[in-house]
């Protein structure tokens, strides 16, 4: 049973689990899952586990935070976080960000409309731990006791007083990975209150201030894509050794011609895939090389660490990794000298590189960037590729990733090409702008720590899950094949997770790939299908 | 670093219970992880998926792409995920000693 949380629950019993998640009380998905209504559930943190880690919020561990050696130690943690609030108010320290901070922290009218936009609250069942004004509304208060003038004598007179300790902090950077990003809340704000970015911010003043931040998002991530040059840990020898392994492949497969270019200066397009695709979805870089060839594209790939792997996981968590890697990425555009750079299947890359980057990158490093559902729709109306529709013959739905369609508004490209080139697309409801997020956004698609992939494919991914379900409720059975097309990474993998512990293979026939492998599908003359429905 | 036994010794594993450092990798610590998810014989099968993922990530530094493992060892996905109950990230790589593969994949 839930019980209700107060604000001032967060700072009590610092050891204690702030908050139940029971399965039982998650939203119900619809009749037709296969029987797997309720879902398999999740597994909890072990004995062991809660003896070593911070687990003190709803029973998931993401972080897997080391608990404090001491009481000193706490307090310094403490005080660390208050300093790190204070720069985030600070220009000189916050510049990027310091005004949609200031205008989300001010005007909050308490009204709600964002938790009933939340795919998070709403796949829990409303439990109150995961409302976006629950932790905006804690970091509010906290902020103006803590890192405005006048700050601790306006507390006590006035909207009720969080106490600052360290229970208070460690839940806060939990909780800071319980929310996708998606902006659908700031979507929905009458007042314009971005609660996403909020969340992102109390991750930046973790990582930035207290070195706190998921060891896949940083170690594994942004560390190593700097070291390496891809956070899959692929140096520039392995990514052309396995781009030329997939070039082989599919050219016996599919009987055409491929050879990806490389290096090319001065060429029209430099493409950035998430180097995560050519590891785990080779189809849809081998669909890049197959289109450009067909259309005649002067384009290159990067064997420039890191200009090979469009991810940037600092846009999750980390103003400094962020810029870092943008920065990368620019200068070998600049260096390669191309007319433009187009940006692969990858949500998170898009807003890091053009919405992001468009404040971070001046003069020469402002390569023109591209999204790749506009690429690839002046690839399929050139005129330069015979389609057959009728190759696509089978239910296929779009989901919309929220950063490339909510947050930055390209809407239509992908859908002009579905409705010409899959007779049987369909859309889920709500689509578009209004989308939801497949659970895995704000970078919690590639974390998987202790139970944490259990929670995201049972919780922030259910309304999703459930949408799918319902988009393909006339042809229900597992003998109908059926396409989610996801244009993104994360989305993908996300997908992958949610399907395989779902069971949506076998007792749904729904499968999940990219947007390219479609149009591929399509082509008139490849040798046999082009898209494998794996058995 | 939790740290779990496998064969009779401790070793530093992850939360996932991934060796940490793949050079104190023997086969009875593959037998080891191969037991506790059920499976009490290794067949040639196994041990040559085993030796062409230690290989490869020795040479490479990461884990071979799927479908480099299937060419290679001609198994199939299928074949893959009977010899290795979890398939070959969760199972195959741990089993080998190597570490799960990292980033968007």
């Amino acid at each position: 049973m839930k019980r209700p949380l107060r604000l001032e629950d967060i700072s009590r019993d610092g050891d204690g689990q702030l908050a139940e998640i029971e399965i039982g009380d998650l939203m119900p998905l619809p009749s037709g899952c296969g029987g797997l209504e309720r879902g398999p559930g999740w597994k909890a943190v072990s004995r062991e586990q809660k003896a070593r880690l911070v687990c003190n919020l709803d029973g998931v561990v993401a972080l897997g935070l080391p608990k404090a050696r001491s009481e000193q130690e706490k307090a310094k943690q403490v005080e660390l976080f208050i300093s790190g609030l204070r720069k985030l108010l600070s220009r000189q320290d916050n510049w990027t960000f310091l005004q949609p901070l200031l205008l989300s922290l001010d005007y909050c009218a308490q009204c709600q409309t964002c938790s009933e936009a939340c795919p998070v609250y709403l796949g829990s069942g409303r439990n109150d731990l995961y409302r976006p004004t629950y932790r905006a509304e804690i970091f509010r208060r906290l902020v103006n006791k803590h890192a405005r003038p006048g700050g601790k004598l306006l507390a006590k007179l006035y909207r009720g007083d969080v106490e600052l300790n360290w229970a208070t902090i460690t839940r806060l950077c939990e909780l800071s990975y319980r929310c996708t990003l998606c902006r659908r809340c700031a979507q929905s704000c009458p007042m314009g209150v971005d609660n996403a970015l909020l969340t992102r911010e109390l991750r930046k003043l973790f990582s930035q201030e207290l070195g706190w931040s998921p060891e896949e998002l940083h170690e594994k991530g942004t560390v190593l894509q700097l070291e390496v040059g891809s956070p899959t840990g692929m140096k520039p020898r392995v990514v052309r050794d396995n781009i030329e392994f997939l070039d082989k492949e599919f050219a016996d497969a599919t009987g055409l011609e491929i050879s990806t270019p490389w290096d090319q200066q001065g060429a029209e397009v430099l493409l950035i895939h998430g180097a995560g695709d050519i590891l785990s979805w080779p189809e849809n870089p081998a669909a890049f090389a197959i289109l450009c060839r067909a259309a005649g594209i002067g384009w290159t790939l990067s064997s420039e660490a890191p200009g090979y792997d469009g991810a940037n996981y600092g846009v999750f968590y980390d103003d400094v990794q962020l810029a870092r890697i943008a920065t990368r990425h620019a200068q070998i555009a600049r260096r390669l000298g191309v007319k433009k750079i187009v940006m692969g299947e990858c949500g998170h890359q898009h807003k890091a590189f053009m919405a992001v980057g468009d404040r971070l990158l001046a003069g020469d490093l402002n390569t023109p960037r591209e999204s790749v559902m506009v690429f690839l729709e002046s690839l399929v109306f050139s005129g330069k590729i015979r389609f057959d529709p009728s190759k696509n013959n089978f239910p296929v739905t779009l989901h919309d990733p929220c950063n490339i369609v909510r947050s930055l508004g390209i809407v239509e490209p992908q859908r002009r090409i579905l409705r010409y080139l899959c007779p049987q697309f369909r859309e889920m409801t709500p689509h578009g702008v209004d989308n939801y997020c497949c659970g895995g956004g704000g970078g919690l698609s590639v974390m998987s720590q202790t139970n944490f992939m259990d929670w995201r494919v049972n919780v922030a991914g259910r309304i999703k899950f459930k949408q799918v379900v319902e988009a393909f409720s006339d042809q229900p059975g597992p003998e109908v094949k059926k396409y989610v097309c996801a244009p993104c990474l994360n989305c993908k993998n996300q997908f992958r997770d949610m399907f395989e512990h779902y069971g949506a293979r076998e007792r749904l026939g729904i499968a999940v790939g990219g947007l390219a492998e479609l149009i591929v599908n399509a082509m008139v003359g490849i040798r046999k299908p082009f898209i494998e429905w794996q058995e | 670093m939790p740290q779990m036994e496998l064969a009779g010794s401790m070793y530093e594993v992850d939360e996932k219970g991934f060796l940490q450092e793949t050079d104190k990798w023997n086969e009875d610590i593959a037998k080891a992880y191969a037991a506790l998810e059920g499976v009490t014989e290794l067949t040639e099968e196994h041990w040559e998926v085993i030796r062409y993922l230690r290989g490869y990530y020795l040479e490479n530094g990461i884990c071979p792409m799927v479908r480099r493992l299937t060419k290679a060892t001609g198994l199939g996905l299928k074949r893959l995920y009977e010899l290795f109950p979890e398939g070959p990230a969760r199972s195959a790589c741990k089993w080998a000693g190597v570490p799960k593969p990292t980033g968007c994949v």
